[in-house]
């Protein structure tokens, strides 16, 4: 240990298992932990341990936002727009304030500014309330009188598109930034209503489609998605003159303290921001929100806490989405499948927002020499989209994987033999192999080859994601003089366990069961945690979990050394034992150790290192890892040609996360991408009326979500992917486990019935509408 | 005709109690409002995600779409009675041991309606348990864990009957 | 939620007295007086009633409940075996009843298959035939559209994935009942009592008002009236009943096509009588005539069944996205009838 401080040469394990596990010698950074074993060396970490908090969820015990009862709280309410685009020329909110239930009014879109006063959306905030009880409160909201002056608009993105459109911004008004997909570019010129090209490319695509001897072309849809949270958004503001604390369901409990001190001219440590339980977020409670803006205000204007929840509508309305897309792909190959060149042209709309790229899985699943993209965000008078699990990557491999298949069947070529060509990742090339395997994939028949209605058929997609760090990540694990163990960090659970994950990770290093260690998490005042976004958490919190606890456990091995005459070299531990290596006759109960501290409690706090691998890239607290997070699903479905119904029978999924900590957890989580996949693929369309703009299937009424019912047989498979890059080597699952279930399935109805569908949702109209079963129409 | 508000009494997890409510209080509200019980949550508002489940005379029903006058005389069970002796029911049990969930928003709902499923069906088949649970969301998605944890709970009641 | 108040009902005649208002009189005042009147609907199992007031579709001054009137629940079986269901018999109870299950599967299908069982716990018979649609633009309180007293129907020129392919002008809605499908194909009839206790029996699908006879009312029920029961004709041995639905998801969601189909066969096998309704197709469950006349005197197979579906739909006038429910009531409509008539086929085989 005494070249702790300096950085040296360890050996990690490396590569999948299974599949050539090896070794590497890499420079660990100063004072971080020595290299992890493979998982099968290890007690706590990688065993399905079950969730800490289980007791509490299946007893309703859970506090959730929506829960918090504060004495003398408010209720908030927010007056949304009832029109797409509007002007408004007065406000008036004094019989809403006279309202005896009225404890403070707030102007949100105020006429008197130069900005805030245009509305771009059905549902955008106008006036908020604050009354002591929610039919108070939507009693005043009723009284508030809006001098609206409606402009005209435009909801549909073809439509957007023409030069005759009427502009949702003009120069002035619109926001910076880009498509995503790529790095970040800004200043992006803006056309109309369409922002844009962010380009990007390498080598020449006219002269790779020269050489091609094939060339597949096709244009592909993808729909609005909405996050559809059970627990809705929601915050509890209490303004003090001391402080502020704010309880929130929210993806990022660090980040909206930085956007309430910002918002509100408070120092960091004069604001607080709590979540316990956290019911759901997808992306769409990333950050503080208007809404979250309005209940601080309102609280501050009170003097009292204010609780604002959102309801369905306003949900579905205003609470983010995941932005619709049309994307125009052209790939080249060779005879024997050698890709020469892809191009990618797409349009997407996140409606006043930016961000709908999706040229991340064409831009880098295959080698391809020569490769351009032209990117564009159109915006349209709709509310704003987000983040939404694998933004980006979910609609893009929707076209690029089908564009594939189909590349593939030109060729003659099975779609497996054309990846393993075209594809140089090991990771999915292993995937690939065992999910061939699950599946049965050599069943595979021609399209159409069932006698009767029902046709199955068979497809596969793959996916790639980026392993995200966020290197502001902190931990701290305490130890008691009891022996009692607390691990410490603002992080939040939103669903995935990694609370549970934290136990494993600080048990191991102690040599505890996870159940022995009571984790803190889900509040400011602790050391700042990574956001729960980005499929980052575990990879950002675990290593330094590790760290601490390996901190922390240094000078118990001091005490433990002296107690067994020993060095504290030689220390290690095991099953509640601290021993002397190659010794266990000489050990000493950890709680012994513990006793033998001078101070009641000891404490180590770690952060986030570098990757040991070296990041690709970093833009502020964002890192991003040089290895690729890779996937492949397969998927098995039936089709029914007279009904037009598609029913997913089976799904494999075999998905790349690093050294996995929790199969129980992980398997969790993919199976949850892949229903979120199956939902996007088959069900889930927000849907704007042309003519006023406005959101007709705001519920989750005729707004569908995939339940038991429609839930197929699915195998999950995670890989042992060990790449030395942190003290945990752990990645994240969450979004690449969204990102090929909706292409895999459309490959698989394509097989079915030799009819490639190219929008989503593919409900039973598309189907029938590709079968020819009714005569089409303008 | 009676005005506004009116007193109603029934049970609530085993004991008798009568609350003063308003014509147009929803079964949800009044349980978090007034009992301090937050196990049941309002989510889709349209009796269609399960959130809100109860059981009303062991029935499961939405209790967003019920007004609390419904249960003037009848008995309310909620989540939050499922453990009152200090031990989980083999349904609660089950949700645990097969990781019946993710965020938990649902669980309650979940838990309650598999409750009235097997009172009915005490060995069901996986068609039963996809009836049952047609009105039950889980946004995580955690679905085929959710079907594991009935068929363990209805295991683990026939064992004790047994 | 609006503030209201109780008005108590013992008796159908204490109901049926305070019974003012129909909803859908109450939901077609204009917005600006929109405040409560003081007109008294009555509500059964209450879901319908209390989503309209959760959306501000509906602000009644006062709300009667039919919960504490007596034996409205009860499920009784007739001296000529025919039924009568009470309407404040739950969905739930109907899709569980042994008697009905046996004798009525279509009836008791279709109601196992509503909402979710969460709902047809307290969903009651009565409420679910009285239920105002689903139209997405009916249901938002910001489209004042033709059946809220308005002067346009927002979904003929907009949104109309979901509505109705027969009788959709001026109004397109498609009547939201899965059980009236089966139950007008069954021939069932509906007594509607009044305050002095006069009983005015008609059949179910002439209660149903299409939007030619009435844009803003559903039905025929009137004030001071209420909905107490529904018959259920006797049925022959012979009588073959099938339900068919199809929602875009399995779990709970309204059909994009249901039909149901009454078949009387000979001994063997040819048509005597069939009855076919649609349910999702129209403002009002749709009788499809054509294609009932269509079997009369014939056999049923693959391809009598087949032209009687294509008879079904030749009338069909879809909007610019529903034309797909065509070939979708197509298939169902051939796959129910080779259902009902599977057995009879067997044994002829």
């Amino acid at each position: 240990m005494a070249s702790d401080d300096k950085p040296h040469a360890e050996r990690f394990p490396f590569g999948i298992v299974g599949a050539g596990l090896g070794v590497v010698t890499r420079q660990l950074p100063p004072d971080e932990p020595p290299p992890l074993a493979p998982n099968a060396d290890l007690a706590v970490i990688g065993r399905p341990v079950p969730r800490q908090n289980g007791r509490a969820k299946v007893t309703g015990a859970t506090r959730f936002t929506v829960d918090i009862s504060l004495p003398g709280m408010l209720h908030g309410r927010i007056l949304r727009s009832p029109l797409a685009h509007a002007e408004i020329h007065g406000i008036d909110v004094t019989a809403a304030a006279r309202h005896p239930g009225t404890r403070a009014v707030l102007v949100v879109a105020r006429p008197d500014e130069l900005t805030g006063a245009t509305l771009r959306y059905v549902g955008a905030p106008v006036a908020a309330v604050a009354a002591v009880s929610m039919v108070a409160a939507a009693e005043a909201l009723r009284l508030i009188r809006v001098d609206y002056q409606s402009l005209p608009f435009v909801a549909d993105m073809d439509e957007a598109r023409n030069a005759t459109a009427p502009p949702v911004f003009d120069a002035a008004s619109a926001p910076a930034g880009y498509a995503s997909g790529f790095p970040a570019r800004l200043n992006l010129p803006l056309d109309g209503n369409v922002r844009g090209p962010a380009t990007d490319g390498r080598g020449d695509t006219a002269e790779g489609f020269a050489e091609a001897d094939l060339v597949v072309e096709g244009e592909y849809r993808t729909q609005v998605q909405t996050h559809c949270c059970l627990e809705p958004h929601a915050i509890v503001a209490d303004w003090r003159a001391d402080g502020l604390t704010v309880y929130m369901s929210t993806q990022f409990t660090a980040g909206v303290r930085h956007e309430l001190a910002e918002a509100f001219g408070l120092p960091l440590d004069r604001v607080r921001v709590i979540v316990d339980g956290m019911g759901g977020g997808f992306g769409s409670k990333s950050t503080l929100g208007s809404y979250g803006r309005i209940a601080v205000a309102l609280s501050r204007q009170a003097q009292a806490p204010v609780r604002l929840v959102l309801d369905r509508q306003e949900e579905q309305m205003d609470s983010g989405n995941r932005p619709a897309t049309w994307q125009r792909l052209r790939i080249g190959a060779k005879r024997d499948g050698s890709l020469t060149a892809i191009s990618l042209v797409s349009y997407g709309t996140a409606g006043v927002a930016l961000g709908a790229g999706v040229g991340n899985v064409a831009q880098a699943l295959y080698a391809c020499p020569n490769f351009a993209a032209a990117q564009y965000d159109v915006f349209t008078n709709a509310s704003p989209g987000c983040a939404m699990r694998a933004p980006g990557n979910a609609p893009g491999a929707f076209g690029l994987e089908q564009a594939i298949d189909e590349l593939a069947e030109r060729l003659q070529l099975d779609p497996l033999t054309l990846r393993d060509h075209i594809d140089p990742s090991p990771v999915r090339r292993e995937e690939r192999r065992i999910g061939a395997e699950r599946i049965g994939w050599r069943r595979r028949h021609a399209p159409g080859a069932d006698p009767g209605p029902i046709k199955r058929g068979m497809g596969v997609a793959q996916s790639l994601w980026g392993a995200n760090v966020q290197t502001n990540s902190a931990c701290e694990v305490r130890v008691m003089r009891d022996g009692s163990v607390e691990v410490l960090s603002s992080v939040q659970d939103i669903g995935t366990g990694i609370g549970t994950v934290l136990a494993q990770t600080v048990a191991e290093v102690l040599g505890l069961h996870s159940e022995a260690i009571t984790v803190r998490i889900g509040d400011t005042e602790f050391p700042a945690g990574p956001p729960s976004y980005g499929s980052r958490t575990t990879a950002s919190i675990t290593p330094p979990a590790r760290a601490a606890a390996w901190r922390v456990l240094r000078p118990l091995f001091r005490e433990a050394a002296l107690a067994l005459n020993a060095a504290a070299e030689d220390m290690a531990v095991r099953d509640g034992r601290i021993l002397v290596r190659g010794d266990s006759g000489r050990s000493i109960d950890f709680r012994d150790a513990a006793a033998r501290l001078r101070t009641d409690r000891i404490s180590a706090v770690a952060s986030r290192s570098d990757d040991y691998g070296g990041f690709r890239w970093r833009m502020a607290d964002a890192a991003q890892a040089r290895q690729d997070l890779g996937g492949v699903q397969f998927a098995a479905v039936a089709v029914d040609t007279e009904t037009g119904v598609i029913r997913v029978e089976r799904v494999v999924a075999v998905q790349d996360c690093g050294r996995p900590m929790n199969p129980l957890l992980i398997e969790s989580q993919v199976q949850g991408g892949v229903l979120m996949g199956l939902s996007y693929a088959l069900f889930e369309e927000r849907i704007l009326d042309r003519h006023t703009g406005r959101m007709v299937n705001p519920n989750l009424e005729q707004y569908k979500l995939a339940g038991a019912c429609d839930t197929p047989a699915i195998d999950v498979v995670v890989l042992e992917n060990y790449q030395a890059n942190s003290a945990t080597d752990a990645y994240g699952i969450a979004e690449p486990a969204n990102i090929a279930t909706a292409p895999a399935i459309a490959n698989a109805v394509y097989n079915a019935i030799g009819l490639r569908l190219r929008a989503l949702p593919m409900t039973p109209a598309a189907v029938l509408a590709a079968l020819g079963k009714f005569p089409a129409r303008s | 005709m009676s005005a506004a508000p009116r007193t109603i009494r029934f049970t609530l997890n085993g004991r008798t109690v009568a609350a003063e409510v308003a014509p147009q209080e929803s079964l949800v509200t009044m349980l978090r409002d007034r009992f301090a019980l937050y196990g049941a949550r309002e989510s889709c508002g349209q009796g269609l995600c399960g959130c809100c489940t109860v059981l009303v005379d062991g029935r499961a029903v939405s209790s967003c779409l019920a007004l609390a006058a419904l249960v003037d005389g009848r008995a309310v069970t909620t989540i939050e009675h499922l453990d009152a002796d200090g031990t989980l029911d083999p349904v609660q049990q089950a949700f645990i041991e097969a990781g019946a969930f993710q965020c938990g928003f649902c669980t309650p709902g979940f838990v309650l309606m598999t409750r009235q499923l097997l009172e009915q069906h005490p060995d069901p088949g996986d068609d039963d348990i996809r009836h049952y649970l047609a009105g039950n969301l889980c946004r995580c998605g955690a679905y085929p864990e959710i079907v594991q944890a009935v068929k363990l709970a209805a295991a683990k009641r026939r064992g004790a009957a047994g | 939620m609006n503030r209201f108040t109780w008005a108590t009902a013992r008796t159908i005649a204490e109901a049926a007295a305070a019974a003012s208002t129909i909803v859908a009189d109450a939901m077609t005042a204009l917005p600006e007086t929109a405040g409560p009147g003081d007109g008294t609907i009555v509500k059964a199992g209450g879901i319908d009633i209390l989503d309209l007031l959760k959306e501000n579709l509906l602000v009644p001054a006062r709300v009667a409940s039919l919960r504490d009137i007596p034996d409205l629940d009860a499920i009784v079986e007739e001296a000529d075996s025919g039924c009568r269901l009470g309407a404040m018999a739950t969905l739930a109870g109907l899709a569980a009843h042994p008697l009905l299950r046996q004798r009525y599967p279509a009836v008791t299908d279709a109601a196992g298959e509503s909402a979710s069982p969460q709902i047809r716990n307290l969903a009651t018979l009565g409420g679910n035939l009285l239920q105002r649609p689903r139209c997405w633009y009916f249901r938002a309180a910001e489209y004042r559209c033709l059946r809220k007293g308005g002067g346009n129907c927002f979904a003929i020129p907009g949104e109309n994935q979901y509505h109705a392919i027969f009788g959709n002008r001026p109004c397109a809605i498609v009547h939201p009942s899965t059980v009236a499908t089966a139950l007008v194909a069954l021939g069932a009839t509906v007594d509607l009592i009044d305050a002095e206790g006069a009983v005015r029996r008609l059949s179910l699908e002439d209660f149903f008002l299409p939007p030619e006879r009435d844009l803003q009312r559903e039905n025929d029920l009137r004030p001071h009236e209420i909905l107490t029961a529904i018959n259920l004709p006797p049925l022959p041995t012979s009588a073959r009943m099938v339900h068919l639905r199809q929602g875009e998801k399995d779990a709970f969601d309204w059909p994009l096509a249901d039909v149901a189909v009454l078949l009387d066969l000979s001994p063997e096998g040819i048509c005597r009588s069939a009855s076919i309704v649609l349910g999702a197709a129209a403002p009002v469950p749709h009788r499809a005539k054509p294609a009932e006349n269509a079997l009369l005197g014939k056999h049923i197979d693959e391809s009598t069944a087949g032209a009687a579906a294509r008879a079904a739909l030749a009338g069909a006038t879809p909007l610019a996205k529903n034309a797909y429910k065509t070939p979708l009531f197509e298939a169902l409509i051939r796959r129910a009838l080779l259902k009902a008539a599977a057995p009879i086929v067997k044994e002829r085989g």
